[in-house]
């Protein structure tokens, strides 16, 4: 019967983001928000977990004012309680920023057997959280995980790696990262839905965590955010024969490595 | 006065176009092609609740509200049309019984009608001029025994598949219209035949058939709400019934417009994409604004459904606006398309197929028209 | 509709006949299939209707424009699939007839004699509006050009015996280096490709035509190297109206069936009201306005009067008349129309708003004839001197 704890990030939905052709910078005006997507996959990967071993779920998410728009869709998808940090600091937080607050919070929270995080966010991608929690909490940690079983208090993890899988196993309070690949997020029914709005949510306020001032100073600073266009090489092969075109071609596409 | 959907309503409408995405999306081409009913996909719909949005938690609905009703269908049209009538008409049925049945009624078919075990069919239209006139219109002879009914429902959505229909029977032809009165009729009811499938120009899947009922006899328990009272009951489910139509006629337009102007982007002649042209992005924006206006007007329909105030001026002038706007936007996006977008290998001739199935005039004695200006002169 | 001497009416009537006998009974079971009817080019072969367009001299019927105009409108009004397979063949043999010398005009109306087709093989992947902008070439080795490229979109493609094609004779030129051919099918190189599924006109044959190598005969080259696009420019000019017609005769059939149809459902009277009979009256003043339209460009034409302009307005209204009559008629005639023969109607109609130039390269060509011209009324100083 795991108690697990999911962190997840609300973040901007890519697809609605335009990138303005004069100067490549984005316009996130018209942009909708969604719950991470590697982090729907841990949120599903906790609700499964905890359908199969008994147990709870709680979710926690630190973000700007937009995160209390997260709530009902987290509540929506297998947690019981979700807490929320809704602070300007996150709005330029890095990775070390993140996981001082998050970290912090769980210690206020209290114990967990299994806290489940993405394996990166679609926004920022840096693959931290997971990693940098942990080592404040002293806890061991496992990444690029596909697969995962609880069983008494040990968790089992296969974690995809990039020549080979690894399997592991772990006991007592772990800090697991997810892949995409470990599950299909659910749809939640409608009732799932509105049963959201029955469950409980708590704020916990950053100036409660007992954090220093420069525990949530960012040390990597973020000086501006470009669309990136892909450009085509527009290589045309005129060669007399189609033979030799594709002679060509293959020659090209050997020389990048590519076949 | 805000026009931003609940969170719940936004969060519906997500796993609503999810659903689309995961389910819709991969059968609709088939579907279009072999006409099929899709079962499975109904079954599915079913467990996420879809079938029994409308209804009570006491039945086993879901009881989210008219607004999050069209927001599913707008977000289910986008992938397949032909589904989301088959849910359209199921839920029409449904809701009617909500409305007007007794306690036993509403016990009897809606806990199967949310859980997707029993589906729900809508018999109100005649071959003849109007329902409850004409050679072959469907009577109600009162008796001993109940009610026989004998005639016939033309162009029955979900014929075949439903367990239950809403029919609507006059017990006094020479009253006609007048004495229409509605009952419950299960499919396996002794006379109730179902007629060949129709062949329709599109929304297939959604079987389209004639029920002749031959001496159908019914006890007084399938009587749904007063004897004569069906006009009045037909009147309003056909109100809400094209407030939900409205929204598949926009999640069609949405769709095709989205694919147009994706088209037009990536479609170069005289040197550019054609979506630098003028003309294009005329036809584009058209259609964009004919389908934002009519979301709106939808919604505001729905909201006004959902809170229990009057709304048959409000259906009747979204109705009104797109059987004269709704194909319009098909007929302007496959332009953008072109010779390439009128082949069927792409999506817009299906979409062009669907959308001119959606407020369709059924009641030419009853056109939108006559309420909307009923209620302003 | 103009008033017709007693020959057009015969010949009209004649048309009818043969619609009624040989397209109308068997067009939904085309429509159905997507075959193509070659039973209907049997079937023609005593009218020598394929040949209306061909002059006396080379043993056809020598149609004028509205005469033609008469019979397309009618097999418009039986199928327009069927209907563009006759106005295709025609569109190609009118290149020929613009352009050709006496001995190709021979050899390329012959098989129409004999109820065989041809077809217009301009249309590329790239080159749809932008019909400059095709890629096909034509290089000229002796006495003989040798053509390469690929056409879409192509009717008549895949049953034609004689095509009009289109190459670049000089790809640096741009427009003025494109030339036409002639092509006769079963040439080495030349290969019918995929035939495409569509929306409507299911029973016309569309095809993509494949040219790898094709050798043509120098005496196959239309008018000279260069003057392709000019050829097909008139060419176009000349065959537009045909697509009004089919379309005259597409919206007539819509109105007809919702006519029959509400007859049926309120037999007798009272007809239900002012809103349905004034919706059949707009469709009526659109079919009418629209034949009115075609005619009076039929007779410019064949008064020998330019009508460039009046070409591309009565493909533009007669094409979106069909769309709209066609469109009302279903949505009119509620699931009784949505499951009847008004959905092919539809679905015909909206093709015809496309091809053979989309309504928007009309609209460009109508509005350059409009500003070409200063308005009448307005003052200008061209006046004021008196001119």
């Amino acid at each position: 019967m795991p108690k697990c704890l999911v962190c997840y990030k609300w973040t901007l939905d890519e697809q609605d983001i335009k990138i303005k052709s004069e100067d490549l910078s984005l316009d996130s005006s018209r942009a909708k928000g969604k719950i991470s997507d590697f982090d729907r996959n841990a949120i599903e990967e906790a609700a499964l977990l905890v359908e199969k071993n008994g147990g709870a779920v709680d979710a926690l998410t630190y973000g700007t004012t937009t995160v209390k728009q997260s709530l009902k869709d987290c509540l929506s998808r297998g947690p019981e309680k979700v807490y929320w940090i809704s602070d300007a600091t996150a709005g330029n937080a890095d990775a070390s920023v993140t996981a001082n607050v998050l970290a912090a919070a769980i210690r206020k929270m209290g114990q967990y057997d299994l806290i489940l995080c993405g394996e990166g966010s679609s926004d920022q991608f840096n693959q931290q959280t997971a990693s940098r929690i942990a080592a404040l909490l002293g806890l061991p940690c496992v990444t690029f995980a596909n697969k995962l079983s609880y069983e008494g208090e040990t968790a089992k993890a296969t974690r995809k790696l990039e020549d080979c899988q690894e399997e592991v196993s772990v006991k007592g309070p772990v800090v697991i990262s997810v892949l995409s690949e470990i599950n299909k997020p659910r749809i939640p029914s409608l009732k799932q839905v509105l049963g959201a709005s029955k469950k409980p949510n708590e704020e916990i306020k950053v100036a409660d965590l007992g954090l220093k001032p420069e525990d949530l100073q960012p040390k990597a600073v973020r000086k501006s955010v470009k669309g990136f266009v892909m450009q085509r090489k527009n290589v045309i092969y005129k060669e007399s024969s189609a033979a030799d075109n594709v002679a060509k071609l293959k020659a090209s596409l050997a020389s990048e490595g590519l076949c | 006065m805000n026009f931003e959907l609940t969170e719940e309503q936004r969060l519906i409408g997500q796993s609503a176009r999810d659903f689309g995405k995961e389910y819709l999306e991969p059968i609709a081409v088939e579907l279009d092609a072999k006409g099929e009913f899709p079962k499975k996909v109904v079954q599915a719909l079913a467990k996420h609740d879809f079938l029994g949005l409308l209804l009570p938690e006491d039945v086993g609905g879901a009881a989210a509200g008219f607004v999050s009703y069209v927001e599913v269908i707008e977000d289910l049209s986008r992938y397949s049309a032909a589904v989301a009538s088959i849910v359209n008409n199921h839920t029409i049925a449904a809701y009617t019984i909500q409305k007007w049945g007794t306690a036993d009624q509403k016990k009897k078919y809606l806990p199967g009608m949310a859980k997707g075990e029993l589906l729900g069919g809508f018999a109100i239209y005649e071959h003849g001029p109007t329902p409850g006139v004409g050679p072959d219109t469907l009577v109600a002879k009162k008796q001993d025994v109940g009610y026989v009914l004998n005639g016939k429902k033309a162009f029955v959505r979900n014929a075949g598949e439903a367990g239950v229909y809403v029919v609507f029977a006059t017990t006094d032809p020479a009253l006609g219209a007048k004495a229409l009165t509605a009952f419950l009729v299960k499919s396996d009811a002794i006379g109730v035949k179902v007629g060949e499938k129709l062949e329709t120009m599109g929304l297939k899947g959604c079987p389209v058939a004639d029920i002749t009922f031959e001496n159908v006899v019914l006890p007084e328990t399938a009587l749904l709400g007063a004897v004569n009272g069906g006009a009045a009951i037909s009147a309003t489910a056909l109100a809400v019934a094209s407030v939900a139509e409205a929204a598949q006629t926009v999640g069609i337009g949405q769709a095709a417009v989205e694919h147009a102007a994706a088209y037009a982007k990536q479609r170069v002649q005289f040197g550019k994409p054609v979506a630098t042209l003028q003309a294009i992005q005329t036809l584009l924006a058209e259609v964009a604004t004919d389908c934002h206006l009519a979301r709106l007007g939808l919604r505001n329909a729905a909201l006004l459904i959902e809170e229990g105030k009057p709304f048959e001026v409000e259906a009747a002038m979204i109705k009104s606006f797109l059987a004269r706007l709704g194909s319009k936007m098909l007929i302007d996006t496959c332009q953008v398309e072109g010779g390439f977008g009128y082949s069927e290998t792409m999506p817009l001739p299906r979409l062009f197929r669907d959308i001119a199935g959606t407020n369709l005039l059924d009641a030419p004695g009853d056109f939108p028209e006559k309420l909307i200006a009923a209620s302003i002169a | 509709m103009s008033i017709l001497s007693p020959e057009q009416k015969a010949i009209q009537q004649t048309a009818k006949d043969f619609v009624a006998k040989n397209i109308i009974p068997i067009a939904a079971k085309y429509d159905k299939s997507g075959e193509f009817p070659t039973v209907l080019l049997e079937a023609s072969k005593a009218s020598n209707i394929f040949a209306m367009a061909v002059p006396k001299e080379y043993g056809g019927l020598n149609y004028d424009a509205l005469t033609q105009s008469l019979v397309l409108e009618e097999w418009g009004y039986g199928c327009a699939g069927m209907g563009t397979t006759l106005a295709a063949s025609i569109l190609s043999m009118d290149s020929v007839l613009i352009a050709g010398t006496d001995e190709q005009k021979r050899r390329y109306f012959k098989p129409m004699l004999n109820a065989q087709i041809g077809s217009f093989g301009l249309t590329e992947p790239g080159a749809g509006s932008d019909a400059a902008a095709g890629t096909a070439t034509a290089v000229k080795k002796g006495n003989e050009y040798i053509l390469n490229g690929t056409k879409c979109w192509i009717t008549n493609g895949g049953f034609a015996t004689v095509y009009v094609i289109f190459a670049n004779t000089d790809p640096a030129a741009g427009v003025k280096g494109i030339s036409a051919f002639i092509v006769d099918r079963g040439v080495p190189g030349f290969t019918i490709g995929t035939t495409d599924h569509k929306l409507g006109i299911r029973a016309s044959n569309t095809v993509e035509l494949l040219l790898k190598d094709v050798h043509v005969p120098v005496t196959n080259l239309l008018g000279k190297e260069g003057e392709g696009m000019k050829i097909a420019m008139m060419t176009l000019d000349m065959a537009r109206p045909a697509i009004a017609a089919l379309s005259v005769g597409l919206a007539q059939r819509a109105l007809d069936t919702c006519v029959a149809h509400v007859h049926t459902r309120f037999p007798g009277k009272p007809f239900p009201g002012q809103t349905l009979q004034f919706k059949l009256a707009e469709m009526q003043i659109m079919v009418e306005a629209a034949r009115d339209c075609l005619h009076q460009a039929m007779r410019l034409r064949d008064e020998g009067v330019p009508y460039s302009k009046e070409s591309a307005i009565c493909k533009t209204f007669c094409s979106d008349v069909a769309m709209q009559v066609s469109a009302t008629a279903v949505s009119l005639m509620g699931s009784a129309g949505y499951t009847s023969d008004l959905g092919k109607y539809m679905r015909d109609s909206k093709i015809m708003q496309i091809f053979e130039g989309t309504n928007q390269i009309q609209r460009l060509v109508i509005s350059r004839a409009v500003l070409a011209h200063p308005h009448a009324s307005a003052p200008s100083t061209a006046q004021k001197a008196g001119k």
